[in-house]
């Protein structure tokens, strides 16, 4: 009987269990792009909001502070979201008929929420504080990046796991003066090494090992 | 084990294959069906602002019914809640004046308390300018001359703080104004706690220091003033400003 395989066939097992190997890594490697990339994560997409409000103009052009707004901040797990009464405080006034506020003036007469859709959107697994990252130390624009020139919100960061915990094992590489949490225009340069450590201490921020355990995020 | 190829037959290869395939297709449907299921990211329990499917309005943060009380927001204590007398009388006559724009301006306050019902302290100032730097300066300005921001975008302006009326109204007008709003400006009882209210009321009573360095204002708080309860005890979630 004549051989069934040809030598080279050899060669060709050879080739193939490399191109095995080099695809697969490959695919691992797509995978984790795939994972990481804006289609699943939703970073840097624009949502269509029922009203066309924008940060540019009421943050970056007229100076608001966030908390105007984002009322509790600083108190509870929820940032806040404004009421319809907070938009009347100066659109009962100013541009008091311009269409594009007609959808802020409905919901006002018949009292009935404005629906944003969500941005930002973690996982109900997942639990997330604004209060304690506040309190300690670290700004919106960390997080949030320029809203303050944003026309129309989007996520700036993954909000992946391996985002948070990049953070919370090395605190001292992001924080920043309390006096500071809502200046959109701070960066990391303006203070030094050292005195981030020190500011760490101050704030009595938690060690590496407390700050990364599961049942931080997960409870 | 390493088979070389040579030693396959074709018959077994056929048998693995058609494994492989069947396993691999198994594989795939259960990640599929894995991938679909979002049972623990969206959890039959209601996070912040989720809608609601049960109740018509569709609010899943519900106000309290008519009528009721949460514990600890009783708020007896009308001097802090309100910034009135006891029993304020509603018909009093109070005296006005107008102004050359033809306005009524209102000049008594008979109704207001004329001292703090919280202790006056530099903290209690400092988290004022804090509050108010936040609230009150898009449209009263960094030192109330009436001058802010959205002011200048085309907000009616309000009158400074430094003139004789408003240096000689008493603080429980302030604290008033900030609740329960007055003429073009809304008030702001939802977002601001009591005790910030106070913290900002003393504040501008502060500006009003600045701006006038002789003059002799009342900063004095009643006997009975307790310290202020800071902002650790503002429970305030938003919803009902207490
Ligand atoms: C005048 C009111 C106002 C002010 C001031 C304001 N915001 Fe907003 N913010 C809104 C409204 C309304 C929305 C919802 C619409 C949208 O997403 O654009 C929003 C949405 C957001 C979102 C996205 C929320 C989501 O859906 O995930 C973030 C993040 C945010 N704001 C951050 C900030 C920061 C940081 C500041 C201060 C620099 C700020 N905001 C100041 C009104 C305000
Ligand atoms: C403190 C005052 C203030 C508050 C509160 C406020 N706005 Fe505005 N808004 C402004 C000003 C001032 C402008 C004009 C912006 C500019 O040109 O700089 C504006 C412009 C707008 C416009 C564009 C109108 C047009 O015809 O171009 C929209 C839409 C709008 N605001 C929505 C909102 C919504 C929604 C809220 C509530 C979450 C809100 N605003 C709260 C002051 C305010
Ligand atoms: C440590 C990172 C971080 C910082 C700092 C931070 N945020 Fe957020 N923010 C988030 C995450 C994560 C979410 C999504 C929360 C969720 O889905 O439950 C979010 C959501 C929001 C929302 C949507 C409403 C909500 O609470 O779910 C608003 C508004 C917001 N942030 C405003 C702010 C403002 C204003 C500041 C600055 C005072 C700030 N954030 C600081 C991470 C951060
Ligand atoms: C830029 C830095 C930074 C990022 C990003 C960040 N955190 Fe934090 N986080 C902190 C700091 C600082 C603290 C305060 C730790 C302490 O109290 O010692 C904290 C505390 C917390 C706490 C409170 C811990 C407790 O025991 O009360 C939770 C929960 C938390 N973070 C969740 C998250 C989640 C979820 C994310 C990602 C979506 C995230 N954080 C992203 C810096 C960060
Ligand atoms: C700093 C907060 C934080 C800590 C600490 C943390 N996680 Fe997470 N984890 C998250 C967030 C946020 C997500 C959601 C990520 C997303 O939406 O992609 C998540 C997602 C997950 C998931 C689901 C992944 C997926 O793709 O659906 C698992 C499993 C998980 N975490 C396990 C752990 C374990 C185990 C630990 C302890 C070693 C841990 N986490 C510690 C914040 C944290
Ligand atoms: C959206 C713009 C706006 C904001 C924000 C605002 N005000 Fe006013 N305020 C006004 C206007 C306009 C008037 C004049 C009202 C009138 O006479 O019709 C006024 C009037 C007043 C008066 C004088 C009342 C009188 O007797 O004439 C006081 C006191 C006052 N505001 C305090 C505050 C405080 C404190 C804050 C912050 C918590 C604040 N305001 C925020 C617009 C604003």
């Amino acid at each position: 009987m004549a051989q069934f395989f040809s030598k080279s066939a050899n060669n060709i097992a050879r080739i193939s269990m490399l191109a095995g190997v080099v695809l697969a890594g490959t695919a691992f490697f797509v995978y984790t792009q795939v994972a990481r990339s804006s289609y699943l994560t939703g970073r840097y997409v624009e949502r269509q909001q029922p009203v066309q409000f924008s940060h540019k103009h009421h943050v970056g052009d007229d100076g608001i502070d966030c908390r105007y707004c984002h009322t509790t901040v600083e108190t509870t797990a929820s940032a806040g979201m404004p009421s319809t009464q907070t938009c009347m405080n100066c659109h009962s006034q100013i541009w008091a008929d311009s269409p594009y506020l007609e959808p802020v003036r409905a919901s006002f007469r018949d009292n009935r929420p404005i629906e944003w859709e969500r941005v930002h959107d973690l996982p109900e697994f997942a639990y997330f504080n604004h209060s304690i990252h506040v309190a300690k130390g670290v700004g919106c624009s960390t997080c949030h990046g320029q809203i303050d020139n944003m026309p129309s919100v989007f996520q700036e960061n993954t909000l992946q796991m391996e985002w948070c915990l990049a953070c919370h094992r090395e605190p001292e590489k992001f924080i920043r003066p309390k006096s500071e949490i809502y200046n959109m225009q701070w960066q990391d340069g303006d203070l030094s090494a050292a005195e981030r450590v020190d500011l760490k201490a101050k704030n009595k921020i938690r060690s590496k090992e407390m700050m990364t355990s599961c049942s931080v995020c997960h409870r | 084990m390493f088979l070389s190829s040579r030693q396959w037959t074709v018959d077994s290869g056929r048998r693995r294959k058609s494994l492989y395939c069947l396993l691999s297709v198994a594989v795939c449907l259960l990640a599929a069906g894995c991938g679909v299921r979002f049972d623990m990211q969206d959890q039959p329990r209601y996070k912040v602002y989720k809608k609601s499917e049960f109740f018509s309005d569709g609010l899943s943060s519900r106000d309290l019914p008519a009528g009721t009380v949460a514990r600890g927001l009783l708020k007896a204590d009308k001097a802090l809640y309100t910034g009135k007398i006891d029993n304020p009388n509603p018909n009093v006559q109070v005296e006005t004046t107008t102004n050359a724009a033809g306005n009524t301006i209102v000049t008594s306050f008979p109704n207001a308390i004329d001292e703090f019902p919280v202790a006056v302290t530099k903290e209690l100032i400092d988290r004022g300018q804090d509050r108010y730097n936040i609230y009150c300066i898009v449209c009263h300005g960094p030192v109330g001359a009436g001058d802010g921001m959205i002011v200048r975008r085309g907000f009616g302006a309000p009158p400074t703080y430094h003139d004789d009326r408003l240096r000689n109204a008493p603080v429980g007008h302030f604290f008033d104004v900030i609740t329960n709003g007055w003429g073009k400006m809304n008030g702001y009882a939802a977002s601001i706690s009591a005790a910030d209210r106070w913290a900002i009321v003393a504040y501008i009573r502060a500006l009003q220091l600045s701006q006038n360095p002789d003059e002799n204002l009342k900063m004095n708080a009643s006997p009975s003033a307790a310290p202020s309860p800071g902002p650790a005890a503002n429970n305030n979630t938003g919803g009902g400003g207490n």
